[in-house]
């Protein structure tokens, strides 16, 4: 007889491997892929970690410390790091993305000839793709034959998730052994991982906090104050959740860990990249010279230009994107941008339902 | 059994959930009374009898059901049917349908795309067919095309309502099909309906399933499907392969149907715009359970070139992955893809129900992406889009509801509809050479001119009275319900933005809020 019993059975069977001595994959050598991978390895799991960087390899595999990006830190001893991508699909079966989002497509293209359907791939990238508006996780369903795939995403400056300061992110992904696995390696004493099945949402979250993130370093860089941000995070967190309506997100997900709370990390801390530049373009610095300057992509600015671009066409009001797309990408200046945005003439607002709780429309 | 069964609550959970679903169904059928009397009875009494008692009870009920699906389906009389029937099948047509026109209706049925794959398929595993639905002929049309294809018969659940057609109830029968009453709403109903179907997909008789469950109502193609059915594709992939059987794969391949006119449309229209906002109702009773009606149809549609457009589109498998000529899954980069790794826990295949669902939510997306790609683009549809389109932005005001009770003497300008119907046709063509939607040979090739006549003279055939008519350089629309209901058998393309009036401030910024 066909076994159709477990459609009621409540307890979910978990597809998890032998754990044994199998290490989880980490793909990037970043900031946040290094913070993840000292993580793993502190929780006592063996971590296999890619990076493109040759010498960063060696560093990382003799002296079990990334000077780059996380300097001053010594990496849990359990991390091995290899340049070769096909060993992370051959060696592990829970492999974490954590790459910039532009490079996600090409990273996941070789790495998916090593691949089959009983990998789990779990990105940590904020971003959509350029040109397209794709998110993360349908550019690795494009690129390979894997279907449990997930989100990590949350208030988790790389810095103070090393550090082992208390955090927790959130893992969203439609298949429960997903946030399983990724729970299974990631919480630990200093670390909470939720999960939540809302792709789209957490995704959404992730990505738009950056555009938020450069407006509010731009306010404190031209001397505000906390008035001046909290408006700026409550508006910009409408303005996240009526994009995420859009794409067919729950509203709900905005108002928990990889919504208003990786937005106010993000945008209250001077740590985060997005911020400096929004922060250095008010004090007049150019974005080519604030990029040249920075070693480590700041997402938010390849996002506002996709974001702004997508909404433009779709017919979503984001006045903030808006405001900080002008700035980017136009030239004007900060303060003028600001004043446009806040321009009562622009508005209609005798009563503004998203105000009073509704968030999507 | 008896030392694994279900718990005595688990026995007493479901029993309630048929008694509960029975007495609400019962409880508005006035001739029902002694049937409901029986379940409210078994409802109050059912907390004290014995777990003997209710595990008997539980069994005769999912007997009982059993049997009502399974009906009088022996493979003895099944293989015999299937060498049979055909040729009785081409014997109904020939004298009741063909006769009414020039061309038999072989002739008058094209079937397209991935035929070659899917006679290979048929051979390599089990083969689930997912048509789209607008009308019941769906299922005779097919079994006629895949007999003339030379492919063994396809079984499928027919709802129940149908199997009064006696002429109809015949031939399903003895073909295979199994009765789905659709009345039955009780968890234990639909999980022996799908228990049946996965067992027949394991012993190999090829199935069809119609995804949208009932036929489309809005004459749109499907794109939210049922995926209960479905399922039970993936299902019988992960029992075969823990069976160990040589041939497990199941192959689940679309395939769209589209009609110049459509038997049912006139009802199935009236149906949504009335249940709009309203608890769903099912029609017992419609054009297809007349005969006279159908052969009115018959004469009309087939009186002279009419054609029916059958497309087969790429197989699948139960994970909603293409699948190559050869029976393998690919992925969307083209590496072979081992099935067994997305069921296996511990090298073992094993079912999952979450995990299951997830999948099977997959390939219902690939379903519906699939639809939309192999539609067929007809005359009349596309006759149908421009009209209502065009009036759509006339009215921008108004919502469908409104659209459809315009008054009968809408009419619009005989050029403009020209025109119109010019600029679908450009997109029709560029969508079409990017493989988003097929088209009809005469949307394909012929004038805008000859489009027009052709969408006109059905229009004027079988419904019951001219859809639209041509008074001098005014074309006159009579029934915008069922334009709407052709027209929307090419929603969903984007095509509408051809038709939006452009609005004066689209140079402006996008401000206000």
């Amino acid at each position: 007889m066909a076994d159709h019993r477990a459609d009621g059975d409540p307890t979910p069977r978990l597809g998890r491997g032998p754990i044994g001595e199998e290490p989880v994959g980490i793909v990037g050598g970043g900031s946040w892929g290094t913070a993840l991978a000292h993580l793993i390895g502190g929780n006592d799991h063996p971590v296999l970690h890619w990076m493109r960087d040759a010498a960063t390899v060696a560093e990382v595999n003799g002296h079990h410390t990334n000077t780059k990006y996380l300097p001053g830190l010594t990496l849990s001893p359990r991390v091995a790091a290899t340049a070769e991508l096909a060993r992370i699909g051959q060696e592990c079966r829970l492999i974490l993305l954590v790459v910039p989002s532009q490079s996600l497509r090409s990273v996941t293209a070789v790495l998916g000839d090593h691949l089959d359907g009983g990998h789990v791939l779990i990105h940590g990238v904020k971003g959509f793709e350029q040109g397209t508006f794709k998110r993360m996780t349908t550019i690795v369903r494009e690129e390979t034959c894997v279907r449990k795939i997930g989100v990590l995403s949350g208030p988790n400056l790389a810095r103070e998730v090393a550090e082992g300061q208390p955090s927790a992110t959130v893992i969203a992904s439609k298949y429960p052994e997903v946030i399983e696995r990724a729970r299974a390696v990631l919480a630990g004493p200093t670390f909470r991982v939720y999960g939540n099945t809302d792709v789209v949402g957490t995704e959404v979250g992730g990505a738009l906090k950056n555009i938020l993130a450069i407006a509010s370093g731009m306010a404190v860089g031209l001397g505000f104050g906390d008035n001046t941000k909290a408006l700026l995070l409550t508006r910009g967190l409408v303005e996240i959740a009526r994009l995420g309506g859009h794409l067919g997100a729950r509203s709900s997900t905005f108002s928990g860990l990889s919504g208003i709370g990786d937005l106010m990390a993000t945008c209250f801390s001077p740590l985060s990249r997005n911020f400096q530049v929004g922060q250095r373009l008010a004090r007049g610095e150019s974005l080519d010279e604030i990029i040249a300057a920075m070693n480590q992509v700041a997402e938010g600015v390849k996002t506002t230009r996709a974001v702004h671009e997508y909404a433009l066409a779709n017919g979503v009001y984001m006045p903030i994107t808006e405001g900080v797309f002008r700035i980017l990408y136009d030239g004007v200046a900060p303060r003028k941008a600001l004043a446009s945005l806040m321009d009562i003439s622009r508005y209609v607002y005798e009563i503004d339902p998203e105000f009073s709780g509704g968030a999507a429309d | 059994m008896a030392a694994k069964g279900p718990t005595e609550a688990a026995v007493e959970l479901a029993i309630n959930d048929v008694a509960f679903h029975e007495i609400a169904r019962l409880e508005t059928d006035r001739g029902k009374a002694a049937r409901l009397k029986e379940w409210v009875d078994l409802y109050r009494t059912l907390g004290r009898r014995g777990a003997d008692e209710k595990a008997r009870l539980l069994g005769e009920i999912t007997r009982g059901y059993a049997s009502d699906i399974v009906g009088n389906f022996d493979p003895r009389v099944y293989r015999f049917a299937t060498s049979v029937i055909p040729r009785g099948l081409r014997l109904l047509f020939r004298n009741q349908l063909a006769d009414a026109g020039p061309l038999g209706l072989e002739q008058r049925i094209t079937v397209q795309g991935h035929v070659a794959d899917l006679k290979t398929l048929v051979q390599r595993g089990t083969v689930i067919l997912v048509p789209t639905h607008s009308s019941n002929l769906d299922s005779i049309v097919i079994g006629f095309a895949l007999d003339r294809l030379g492919l063994p018969p396809f079984t499928y659940g027919a709802g129940k309502n149908l199997f009064s057609n006696w002429l109809i109830s015949f031939f399903m029968q003895n073909l295979g099909a199994y009765k789905v009453d659709r009345r039955l709403k009780n968890g234990l109903y639909k999980d022996v309906l799908k228990t049946y179907s996965t067992v027949i997909l394991e012993r190999g008789y090829h199935s069809l399933f119609f995804p949208g469950g009932t036929r489309s109502r809005s004459g749109g193609i499907e794109r939210k499907l049922k995926l209960g059915l479905l399922g039970t594709g993936l299902a019988a992939f992960i029992n075969n392969l823990r069976a160990g059987k040589p041939n497990p794969n199941i192959y689940v391949v679309p395939m769209t149907i589209n009609y110049p006119l459509v038997l049912e449309g006139a009802t199935q229209i009236d149906d949504l715009l009335k249940a709009m906002g309203k608890s769903r109702y099912i029609i017992e009773d419609d054009e297809f359970t007349k005969l006279g009606r159908m052969l009115t149809y018959a004469g009309s549609v087939l009186g002279f070139d009419g054609r029916m457009f059958l497309h087969i589109g790429q197989p699948m498998d139960p994970f909603g992955n293409l699948v190559d000529a050869e029976g393998r899954s690919i992925d969307p980069r083209g590496r072979p893809i081992d099935l067994r790794k997305y069921v296996e826990v511990d090298g073992e295949a094993r079912h999952d129900a979450k995990r299951d669902a997830e999948y099977t939510r997959e390939l219902g997306e690939a379903i519906g992406e699939a639809f939309m790609r192999y539609n067929v683009a007809t005359t009349t549809q596309m006759a149908a889009f421009v009209l209502f389109e065009m009036v759509k932005a006339r009215h921008p005001d108004l919502d469908i509801y409104h659209l459809v009770r315009l008054p009968g003497d809408t009419a619009l300008p005989l050029h403009e509809v020209a025109a119109g119907l010019a600029r679908l046709r450009d997109r029709l063509l560029l969508e079409a050479a990017a493989g988003r939607i097929q088209l009809s040979p005469t949307v394909q090739g012929e004038t805008i001119e000859r489009i027009m006549e052709v969408a006109l003279r059905y229009f004027r055939m079988y419904h019951t009275r001219d859809l639209v008519h041509i008074e001098g350089e005014r074309v006159l629309l009579n029934d915008m319900k069922l334009l709407y209901y052709y027209h929307n058998r090419l929603a969903g393309y984007g095509f509408e933005r051809i038709f939006e009036p452009v609005p004066a401030d689209r140079a402006e910024a996008p401000a206000r809020g």
